[in-house]
């Protein structure tokens, strides 16, 4: 719990700073719960793993089964194949919406043009838009044109999750950049591609790492694209993990909890890894305060 | 170097006229102050001119080629920049290489770099800077920095916006003695940006005064100081400001603050109903009695003296009418004291009276001087 700032004459402890203390309390327990829950469970056995008593004797099994052949004798899902197919697509989302969505955040920030706005809202409705309003003409397009089950076919769909995070967040940063600086740059005498590349975008390098692992969080977690837009080729972690509790046979929570838990780790290694590259500031100097 | 000229150059933001209809030639190698309050649209001036911003009439023109639509980097300009612009990540080093590695502005060894780098860090003090980061530095090394990646690489036209704005004030009054002796600045057309009038009348070949984006005045140092052509003018130049007292005529003498001050009628000049308003800078006040028949004489007395070393600002109250006065500070003054102050006529402005409907405060063009064969010397003198 971080430290409140005092003002002159007010006490560290008073009955409303502790009863909102004890209610952020109850609410952390209530949502990590889940997660707890899900650690735990990855932790039983199958013949316990509806129990819902918190002693067993704990086993690394269920990760050693999802990693292995084993997995895919057991139940037909090839987890580490669906982790892989996800990496490529988010990886594939990712950079692809960088190439793409970084020009046009900064052609979005630094200039107002006929219909810019609505440019940048309909790119923000893709994100408040429910994913279900559009699937199913999606999956009629992507059927007719043979990008059902491939992986540029969920590149492609993917740009509806990564695109609007990346050109809205570096927007932002692009506009906070003072014109200026690449107006200087053409007074040197360079040209507005080469200002651009060499004095706008090294600045807003912490923007991009933002926005790159952002969406690439997003695109990880997406489940309904492809879910629906994609079978046995380019099945994604998020399916493969609820193809564990079964289609009428053996369900298999232990193993989609213990699957769940190895999704989650590649983001949290990415986040872990590019940390460093979110500070900002790096502008400081630039102009006078 | 070449010559810079604006012709009827507009420029808007959306709703607002930055610089509406301006009109003006800088010639060859001449160092042209542009004076003006913030928001007077000075540093759109120097962006239309670097073809930083649209203009949306008139046309920019460069050693006499239209420059209309001329990207920046075709048109050989230097700026520094008010906010100094500096790439945060680069040295400072760096910084100033930039104009000499863009190809634009000549073809330059790394030893020729390191060379000029030197030459013109050496110049404005800042030699012991070159790896440090801009962020590492005060606003008055970033403001020479600034001047310096101007002053690095050779340009038509030089265009400095506010370049010793943020130098303390030793500083600054050391580096308006040394900028016009640079050799790159005396020999390059230089448009300089100030809303200092003592940087303008110092430096100015000639000095323009610009008004929420219109030209009032171009001239001389001499002439923007001696025959203002407005109130905005006569105000602009000069701290303490210009006081300035509303007259009227009666019986054949103009009258001002409610008869402590009057003075013969100034024939030669036409006073539209009967009304003016007088200019006398604070500067031109003497104490003392009158020493001849051309002078004004005025008697008040001292509500406040501030004694500013070599002379003492007072605010003397004349019958109810303010008047300040800057006298040298062997004049001794304190609160309370009657005070003798007089100035030749020919110092007196003499300025319309605002027009009825107008504000009291609202700017007038200036008339003429009170005295009829002084004004006729003073404006021959300076041709205006």
């Amino acid at each position: 719990m971080a430290a409140r700032e005092l003002m002159p004459g007010q006490r560290r402890f008073t009955v409303g700073s502790v009863t909102a203390d004890l209610l952020l309390l109850l609410w952390f327990v209530f949502a990590l719960f889940p997660i707890a829950w899900m650690f735990l469970l990855s932790l039983k056995t199958t013949a316990e793993q509806t129990t819902t008593y918190f002693a067993f004797t704990p086993t690394l099994e269920n990760f050693a089964t999802v990693l292995t052949q084993r997995g895919e004798d057991l139940t037909g899902v090839d987890f580490l194949a669906a982790l892989g197919t996800s990496v490529v697509n988010c990886a594939g989302a990712v950079l692809v919406s960088l190439l793409i969505g970084i020009p046009a955040a900064y052609a979005a920030g630094r200039w107002k043009f006929r219909g810019s706005e609505d440019l940048m809202f309909t790119l923000l409705s893709f994100r408040f838009a429910p994913e279900l309003m559009v699937i199913v003409p999606l999956f009629v397009i992507y059927t007719q044109v043979g990008l059902f089950d491939t992986k540029l076919g969920m590149v492609w769909v993917l740009q509806l999750v990564t695109m609007p995070l990346v050109v809205w967040i570096l927007r932002s940063y692009f506009q906070d950049l003072p014109a200026d600086l690449e107006q200087a740059a053409l007074v040197d005498g360079y040209t507005r591609v080469r200002a651009f590349l060499s004095v706008a975008l090294p600045l807003v390098r912490p923007g991009i790492a933002a926005a790159a692992l952002l969406s690439f969080i997003f695109a990880w977690n997406n489940y309904i694209f492809p879910l629906i837009l994609s079978d046995a080729n380019a099945t994604t972690m998020t399916v493969a993990v609820t193809r564990y509790l079964g289609g009428g046979g053996q369900a298999y929570y232990n193993l989609t909890a213990a699957a769940a838990l190895l999704g989650a780790l590649p983001p949290l290694v990415l986040a872990l890894t590019i940390q460093r590259y979110l500070v900002r500031g790096l502008s400081f100097g630039a102009v006078k305060a | 170097m070449a010559t810079v000229e604006l012709k009827d150059l507009t420029t808007r933001y959306g709703d607002v006229t930055a610089l509406d209809s301006v009109s003006l030639s800088v010639g060859e190698g001449e160092f042209f102050v542009v004076l003006g309050p913030s928001g007077a649209g000075k540093t759109t001036m120097l962006k239309s001119v670097a073809g930083l911003v649209d203009t949306a009439a008139g046309d920019v023109l460069i050693g006499g080629t239209p420059m209309t639509g001329v990207e920046p980097y075709h048109r050989d300009v230097a700026m520094a920049f008010e906010s100094y612009a500096l790439y945060p990540q680069r040295t400072v080093f760096d910084n100033l290489a930039s104009p000499l590695r863009s190809g634009r502005t000549g073809t330059y060894s790394a030893d020729e770099q390191r060379q000029r780098i030197e030459a013109v860090t050496t110049t404005l003090g800042i030699a012991h800077l070159l790896r440090r980061f801009p962020r590492e530095l005060s606003n008055g090394q970033r403001q020479r920095v600034a001047l310096g990646r101007v002053l690095v690489r050779p340009a038509d036209v030089y265009l400095l916006d506010e370049p010793l704005s943020h130098l303390d004030a030793k500083l600054r009054a050391a580096m308006r003695a040394e900028l016009k002796q640079l050799g790159e600045v005396s020999n390059t057309t230089s448009l300089y940006v100030t809303h200092d009038y003592q940087e303008a009348l110092a430096l100015g070949d000639r000095v323009a005064v610009l008004r929420a984006g219109r030209l009032v005045q171009v001239g001389t140092p001499q002439e923007v100081w001696h025959t203002p052509v407005d109130t905005f003018v006569a105000r602009a130049l000069g701290q303490p400001e210009v006081n300035l007292l509303d007259a009227e005529v009666a019986d054949g003498r103009l009258v001002a603050a409610g008869g402590a001050l009057s003075l013969p009628a100034p024939a030669h000049l036409d006073l539209p109903g009967g009304r003016a308003r007088l200019g006398v800078r604070p500067r031109d006040l003497r104490a003392g009695p009158p020493s001849g028949a051309d002078d004004l004489a005025v008697r008040g007395r001292v509500t406040l003296a501030e004694r500013l070393g070599r002379v003492t600002e007072i605010a003397v109250d004349v019958a109810g009418t303010e008047l300040i006065a800057v006298t040298d500070s062997d004049v001794r003054a304190r609160e309370g004291d009657v005070v003798d102050l007089h100035l030749p006529l020919g110092d007196v402005h003499v300025f319309a009276a605002p027009a009825h409907g107008e504000p009291a405060d609202a700017d007038t063009p200036r008339l003429g001087s009170a005295h009829p064969r002084a004004a006729a010397t003073t404006d021959a003198r300076t041709g205006a």
